[in-house]
């Protein structure tokens, strides 16, 4: 396993550790579940969810990031790219 | 056919909701305005503890007959933008007289306290170079301002300065501009923000400070200048914006400020110059509210009294609040079924509180929200406590049966 990769399944459990308490049906968490769609949680939630993110890597996320993401892939994506460009 | 899809989750819920209601809380009409605190809905005088009207100043005497005043020699409306042809004299000596009730050096009237707001961020803040930081719980018109800004916006913690001083030193040294948002006190849950604290991290990083003083302009501080008056930093917020549609019991906004530049949103921010301006009514009310809360403080001392006797009330009753006395008193319950049946309880026995369900609520809670009125009289109090007597005993009985 590659570095990047281990980090991005570190960064994966990460997000789905925070999500399982929204997570009331009990959706298999993948790179492709839709956060907002899949799990029914309302974009306020979200927001909230990627404070702790936030805190837990010590990086910002704008809202305006937030927004266009969908899927938990795309979540890590943008999450590493944070923590590259604010380190 | 494809844009209606998005709203079929939500309306499903809402209906499911609605279902096992006997009133729809989103939808009751006041039949007739009896005065400041009593309306009739369907057929029965309710007592109004769900509004902004925290002076209780919508039918002062004075106010009235200004605006009737207003109506007969300016007519109905302006029929145009402060930009054009809809800036009056009124509109410029209302300007100064906020100024000078609060102590900053300019003054700019919108609309609305929403215009307000999204016209002062969209045009102070944006991209790609300058970036807003913004208190999670901000009402919605704040995060649409940084929304018609399009510049990067930052949420941190609510009430929380060190969350805001992490996320200021996290910036890049490439950005320009920043502008901090927060609330003095917040409209849904009551609670005041530590304002002191909110300016000295903004000022530590450059940044600077818009507060919102929506629902605490003439309520707070010794004057009502606000929370900021209160928390003895009036002089040092950057931007502060409120509304005439809460204490001063008309419709408008505005955004005052020591800065000079403030004058450059005049040609320069979209919604003060792409909608009319507020009638002459309006502006002739919010005037002589202005004039009265500025020459007489009875109505905050009646507000702040009748706020300590519901808190208590409510305290003793056992009721989990949002927030310490202030003139909202929110009751938090388990979720939104018990809060909907919470609320028609209310509604039986004649008061009229605000449903809060989530979304757009903090933390996902289901509130009653109660505002307290200085308009209030000791009936309209007793009818209050003794609507959330009824409640508690209700709520208590079905905690025995689960
Ligand atoms: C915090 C806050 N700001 C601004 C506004 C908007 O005020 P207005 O009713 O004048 O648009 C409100 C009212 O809903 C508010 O609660």
């Amino acid at each position: 396993m590659t570095a990047i990769q281990e980090d991005d399944d570190l960064v994966f459990h990460k997000i789905s550790s925070l999500l399982g308490p929204l997570n009331e049906k009990g959706v298999k968490l993948t790179r492709d579940t839709d956060i907002i769609a899949d799990l029914e949680i309302d974009s306020v939630s979200l927001l909230d969810v990627v404070m702790d993110i936030e805190d837990n890597y010590d990086i910002s996320i704008p809202v305006n990031t937030i927004s266009e993401i969908k899927t938990i892939g795309e979540l890590v994506d943008a999450i590493h790219k944070i923590k590259k460009e604010q380190s | 056919m494809g844009l209606f899809e998005k709203f079929e989750g939500t309306a499903a819920q809402l209906k499911g909701l609605l279902a096992a209601s006997p009133r729809d809380p989103f939808s009751v009409s006041m039949d007739e305005m009896k005065g400041p605190t009593r309306a009739i809905v369907k057929g029965k005088e309710i007592v109004l503890a769900g509004t902004n009207n925290y002076l209780g100043l919508t039918f002062q005497k004075d106010a009235i007959d200004a605006a009737s005043e207003a109506v007969k020699t300016s007519g109905t409306g302006t029929t145009g933008s402060r930009f054009a042809n809809g800036t009056y004299a009124a509109h410029r000596q209302l300007e100064k007289d906020l100024a000078k009730f609060l102590g900053y050096e300019h003054c700019i009237v919108f609309s609305t306290g929403y215009q307000a707001n999204l016209g002062a961020i969209s045009a102070l803040a944006q991209p790609p170079h300058d970036v807003i930081l913004i208190d999670a719980d901000c009402h919605a018109c704040i995060y649409d301002g940084c929304q018609l800004s399009g510049a990067e916006t930052i949420r941190f913690r609510h009430n929380d300065p060190e969350s805001l001083d992490k996320r200021l030193s996290r910036l890049s040294r490439d950005v320009k501009g920043k502008l901090v948002c927060i609330e003095g006190m917040y409209s849904m849950f009551g609670d005041v923000a530590p304002v002191k604290e909110f300016v000295e991290v903004a000022h530590k990083h450059g940044a600077y400070l818009l507060l919102d003083e929506a629902h605490s302009f003439g309520v707070f501080g010794d004057h009502g200048q606000g929370v900021c008056e209160a928390d003895g930093v009036r002089d040092q917020v950057d931007f502060y914006t409120g509304t005439f549609s809460k204490s001063l019991a008309s419709i408008g906004g505005f955004v005052a400020s020591n800065h000079p530049e403030l004058e450059y949103l005049r040609f320069s921010s979209r919604p003060y110059m792409f909608t009319a301006s507020p009638s002459p009514a309006n502006i002739a009310a919010a005037s002589t509210a202005l004039a009265k809360i500025s020459s007489d403080n009875s109505m905050r001392e009646r507000l702040w009294d009748n706020a300590e006797r519901i808190h208590a009330a409510f305290t003793q009753l056992g009721f989990e609040l949002c927030a310490g006395v202030g003139p909202v008193i929110a009751v938090k319950l388990a979720n939104r079924e018990q809060a909907f049946m919470a609320w028609n309880m209310l509604m039986e026995s004649g008061v009229y509180v605000n449903l809060a369900i989530p979304p757009g609520t903090p933390n996902a809670t289901s509130i009653l929200r109660l505002s307290v009125s200085a308009a209030h009289t000791e009936n309209d109090l007793d009818i209050v406590v003794n609507a959330y007597t009824n409640l508690s005993q209700m709520l208590a009985k079905e905690k025995a049966e689960t």
